[in-house]
């Protein structure tokens, strides 16, 4: 059977000023409101744990369990972050809900708030998205008329404030203890923990952070409860994902399906398969950090948590490339490779120092300078980059260099043996 | 001290303290683990590394400096895998590295490569071009900067925000092209600024004052304490001789203590060991003439034993507590009247809430635990009668007024100055008899909070090596006891704050007189 | 991270303009503790002057009560404020994978042709800025490139030359 989008987050896509409140307010937006508000704060956390929902960010950490880390009885604030840094190459997801149902986020905010008890939220939007970040302000400022921000929000006597706040062009402020340093005007360099942010977080408070389309799914969540949110996707990967495709396909684009769907279905069916009839040759899953996969194990593979890493690689944030038969892996690498080094927040050594130092080697490789040995070298130094720094982003470069070469050493080696790029010209 | 615990560290079982991370738990029993940017007095902050270490039961290496130790923590130091993990962090922190030890001030006392013998790394495996970086920058108050050799630990900068909270440094852009700098036109400024220097694990941070002057190896190193102000810092006074030159002090570090000085010490203290080598006084002079030291003291004595009971002493306030226990004698001797007087040594707004003090003077306390008064008119009206004026190496030309006031009472007396620095007096005295500095004596000094603490003689000096109790001695014919430990046994015996001092046995982080030992 | 730039004074003070005090004034009820306003503060001085002077990083500082070195270190960190003057039209072109993937390369390329200036660099006019960036999020619409503050994506060699004809 074809892999077939479903339309949850993105049911309102395609209807006419769909950002607007008018138009989020017909078509269900700010319902479920009134339900949230009715339950006890903790219901709702039980009600999200029961759902199955996962971190849509990348980690895929179960959403209710992250809440009930808040410590209770606490003499200070909680604060709510929202993570729309989106900055993950192949990931374009969160942006389509920010430019197509702001409101959406908005009521997933606002009952995230009463379930956590938090007064003030942070969307945290990359600096990149300048009119996205107007966008929201746009629908926050019109919330904010309608009586559903502030300090009786929807009637309540309950304060919810909600602060845009961007980012400046940094890739790193995705991770969540960077994010908050972000906020509060340091660089973006993530904290060592613990303590974990649910404990000291924001402005030394406890603080939740979740990314745009993880809340965005609450309130499908409070209107059809668990089971109904469970009636998509599989029994430990629940719900539906947008997943964004990439790279040599006809159709490129975000696409929502529940989880568990078939990756070789999703790539032929919704994104027009890999273009030019030409053969794919790899594909990463979810995000430029998670290890490349063969067409073999594509073929098996199906779109949720687990069947992803059971075929060698990671779900992540939902970014898939689809890379063609005409795609030199040795540059491919290289611009990954780049890419991580740059964003190095430069805080641990690994990590600041190995992003450059594997970048360069894979550099002489694809130009035709580099050693049989230099292969052996970046595996060592993915390992010993990986998982000895305060954050993922060091793994996150060691994965693709790991996989590649594993999977595509013959191309690494041909590079060596011609002294020259097979691929240019 | 709080509880102890038991873990275990390479299979052996240790008693540790509860609730300190490893580094400190087992630095305190004498375990060292690598690690760059921890510093206990700076805290955690986990970039570096270094500190990697295998714990039993733990998702992967942990770092050290922000684990915390528990009962029945199994830690694993010396392990292939763990020694691994060092070296391959190691290796990354050297591939940009210039690898310029021949030329580096730090090298002798460089943790980086401190860690590169250890670890035993050989071969570079890096054969890309390194990272250039800024070398020799001018970050102020002789703090002089190698960006290529920084580790980029940030414990200079968070120094300067956490300790000064003067935040001259800062570590701008990211990846490797992170490095640290000043605010163009913005170099530090504050008077603690060389402490970034000691602070610096690696060669990055070097004095503009000690820069190339010696290898570090060359020197030997006494403990003893900063005689700049009452705070009286713990400091290691790194000296040396080289070959046919005077044995000479080259730098001030503050050592470590917690009820005195923490690890820092203020600039001006630091630099102060510039004091024991320059404007000394090596000559005596009696009649006003050049004359050698035992003929200005015979000289001194016939004029003392002349005016019995018409002679005024004011010792320094910086002098040991047994050197003015001796003064005391001298006094007693001939009858005559002892002061301390010392109030140009408080400058006014100088002190600040870390170490500074206000009072310039290192022992002032002793003066009030031996009874010696400080009182100005006293002083002035004794002078007023006296025949001669024995002034004991104390500086009263410090303020413009005293310096007038007393000129003018000196006046038509006969003046006997003993003093280790050419001061006004040494030109105006009649009889200059020189002796020793504080880096060239023994004894114990009293700071401000009452910390009783060893000065140590770092410096023997040949031409004028007569410390002051030895020069009183000779002032009273002999006739009192100078020696170290007969003087301390009177002190125990009449000063009851110094009853129970053992002088064999003062803490190297000295003796809370109000509050015992720590 | 491309070039490195030190802080450039524009030997003028600075200051808020009326509405940019006004947003400021807004931001500092929205946060505890005023040194969040680094980033956004920043900002604001981006959209007023296009780019960040010595003189106003100084001001920044001063306003939000941290050091200037915390505002040298922010400006540092993120890639995208501008410590010296940029041209009229910054056109900044993604060259991560998925846009490379379908032809960012031919897209910088041409640009470089065009407005014969390399990435990192300024028209002599101060009419164009050129810069190479990383992943914009637009990846599923690549090539592309963010010119000012706005996307075009799906671009090809011809695409380039309308908007570029276009321009004021």
């Amino acid at each position: 059977m074809a892999v077939q989008e479903v339309k949850v987050l993105s049911a309102k896509y395609g209807i006419k000023d769909s950002r607007t409140l008018a138009v989020a307010r017909a078509h269900g937006g700010y319902s479920q409101i009134e339900k949230a508000f009715s339950m006890e704060p903790a219901q709702i956390v039980e009600m999200v744990k029961a759902s199955g929902l996962r971190g849509r960010g990348g980690a895929g950490f179960p959403t209710g369990m992250k809440w009930s880390f808040l410590p209770k009885g606490l003499d200070k604030p909680t604060y709510l972050c929202i993570n729309s840094d989106e900055s993950e190459p192949a990931t374009f997801k969160d942006r389509q809900i920010i430019e197509n149902d702001p409101h959406m986020l908005i009521e997933g905010i606002i009952i995230t708030c009463w379930a956590i008890n938090s007064h003030d939220a942070y969307i945290y939007i990359r600096g990149e998205f300048v009119r996205q970040a107007e966008m929201l302000n746009t629908a926050i400022d019109e919330a904010y008329a309608a009586g559903l921000l502030g300090e009786k929000a929807c009637g309540k006597d309950f304060r919810v404030d909600i602060t845009v706040h961007r980012g400046a062009g940094a890739y790193v402020c995705g991770e969540e203890t960077a994010l908050i340093e972000s906020i509060e005007g340091k660089k973006g360099q993530p904290r060592s923990k613990p303590p974990f942010p649910a404990v000291v977080g924001l402005f030394q408070c406890p603080t939740i952070i979740n990314n745009v389309q993880t809340i965005a799914s609450v309130p499908y969540i409070i209107e059809h409860g668990a089971e109904g949110y469970r009636k998509f996707g599989t029994e430990k990967s629940a719900g539906t994902f947008l997943f964004g495709i990439s790279g040599h396909v006809n159709k490129p684009g975000v696409y929502e399906t529940e989880l568990g769907v078939s990756m070789k279905g999703f790539i032929e069916d919704l994104a027009g398969g890999v273009w030019k009839n030409r053969k794919l040759k790899a594909v990463i899953p979810g995000g430029s950090s998670t290890p490349i996969m063969t067409p073999k194990e594509v073929e098996t593979c199906m779109l949720d948590y687990e069947s992803i890493v059971e075929h060698g690689s990671m779900l992540g944030s939902g970014g898939i490339v689809v890379l063609d038969e005409t795609v030199c892996m040795v540059k491919s690498l290289k611009n990954l490779l780049y890419f991580y080094h740059h964003e190095s927040c430069g805080q641990c050594t690994p990590c600041r120092e190995g992003t450059g130092w594997i970048y360069k080697i894979v550099s002489n490789i694809e130009a035709g300078k580099g050693k049989m040995s230099d292969l052996d070298l970046l595996l060592e130094l993915a390992d010993n980059m990986e998982g000895k720094t305060v954050c993922v982003l060091s793994g996150a470069a060691a994965m693709p260099t790991r996989s590649y070469i594993q999977k595509f050493r013959h191309e690494f080696e041909e590079h060596i043996k011609l002294g020259k790029c097979p691929f240019a010209g | 001290m709080s509880k102890l615990i038991t873990m275990n560290v390479d299979g052996q079982e240790l008693q540790v303290e509860e609730g300190k991370n490893l580094i400190d738990a087992l630095s305190a029993v004498g375990i060292h683990i690598p690690h760059f940017c921890y510093h206990p007095a700076l805290g955690f902050d986990g970039n570096c590394r270094m500190c990697l270490v295998e714990v039993e039961g733990a998702r992967g290496p942990q770092i050290a400096c922000n684990t915390p130790v528990k009962e029945g923590m199994k830690v694993s130091l010396s392990s292939e895998s763990s020694m691994n993990l060092r070296r391959k962090v190691l290796e990354f922190e050297l591939i940009n590295h210039p690898l310029d030890c021949p030329i580096c001030d730090q090298a002798g006392e460089c943790k980086l490569q401190d860690y590169y013998m250890e670890a035993g790394l050989s071969k570079s495996r890096m054969e890309v071009e390194k990272v250039a970086k800024e070398k020799n920058l001018d970050f102020g108050c002789g703090v002089v900067h190698d960006q290529e050799r920084c580790v980029l630990c940030a414990r200079c900068v968070r120094f300067l925000r956490k300790y000064t909270k003067t935040a001259e440094l800062g570590i701008v852009n990211r990846c490797d092209k992170a490095k640290v700098t000043t605010f163009p036109e913005k170099p530090i400024n504050n008077r603690y600024a060389l402490n970034v220097v000691d602070i610096c694990p690696v060669g990055a941070m070097t004095s503009r004052d000690f820069r190339f002057k010696q290898r570090v190896w060359f020197m030997s190193s006494e403990k003893s304490v900063c005689h700049g102000c009452a705070k009286g810092c713990s400091i290691y006074v790194d000296h040396n001789q080289e070959k046919y030159k005077a044995e000479r002090v080259y730098r001030f570090r503050p050592r470590e203590n917690a009820q005195v000085n923490g690890h820092f010490m203020c600039d001006a203290g630091r630099l102060s060991y510039r004091k024991e080598n320059e404007n000394r006084l090596t000559t005596a002079k009696a009649s006003e003439r050049f004359e050698a030291v035992d003929i200005a003291t015979s000289q001194a004595v016939a004029l003392l034993s002349a005016a019995k009971g018409k002679a005024v002493f004011i010792v320094s306030p910086s002098w040991t507590t047994e050197q003015m226990a001796v003064a005391k004698s001298l006094a007693t001797h001939y009858d005559g009247y002892l002061s301390g007087y010392a109030d140009g040594y408080i400058v006014k707004g100088d002190g600040d809430d870390l170490l500074l003090k206000e009072d310039k003077a290192a022992n002032r306390a002793s003066l009030e635990l031996l009874g010696i008064s400080t009182d100005r008119q006293k002083l002035i009206s004794n002078l007023k009668t006296a025949e001669v004026v024995v002034v004991l190496n104390n500086d009263l030309s410090l303020t413009a007024s005293d310096k007038r006031e007393f000129e003018a009472l000196f006046a038509g007396k006969q003046v006997i100055f003993v003093g280790s620095h050419r001061i006004a007096l040494a030109d105006s005295a009649q009889t200059v008899i020189p002796c020793a500095s504080y880096t060239e004596y023994a004894g114990v000094v009293v700071n401000v909070d009452s910390i009783l603490q060893e000065v140590t003689c770092a410096i023997e000096k040949e031409c004028f090596a007569r410390r002051p109790e030895q020069v009183m001695a000779a002032l009273s014919g002999n006739a009192i006891k100078a020696e170290l430990g007969a003087v301390r046994q009177q002190l125990s015996a009449s000063v009851p704050a110094l009853a129970q001092v053992d002088w064999n046995a003062i803490p190297e982080n000295g003796l809370n007189l109000k509050g015992g030992a720590q | 991270m491309s070039a490195e730039v030190k802080p450039t004074r524009a030997n003028k003070p600075f200051v808020f303009n009326a509405e940019n005090e006004a947003k400021f004034q807004k931001l500092l009820t929205r946060y505890p503790d005023t040194a969040a306003l680094n980033l956004p503060g920043l900002w604001l001085i981006q959209q007023q002057d296009g780019w960040i002077s010595y003189e106003a990083m100084e001001y920044l500082a001063e306003r939000i009560n941290i050091p200037v070195t915390q505002v040298y270190e922010v400006a540092t960190f993120y890639t995208m404020y501008n410590l010296q003057p940029v041209g009229k039209y910054h056109f900044q072109v993604c060259r991560t994978l998925s846009c490379e993937l379908r032809g960012g390369e031919e897209i910088l390329a041409h640009l470089t042709k065009k407005l014969g200036i390399k990435p990192g660099e300024t028209s002599k006019d101060g009419r164009y800025t050129l810069t190479k960036v990383e992943c914009l999020g637009s990846c599923g619409s690549g090539p592309m490139f963010q010119l000012n503050d706005d996307y075009h994506e799906w671009l090809t060699v011809e695409k380039v030359d309308e908007i570029l004809a276009k321009l004021p």
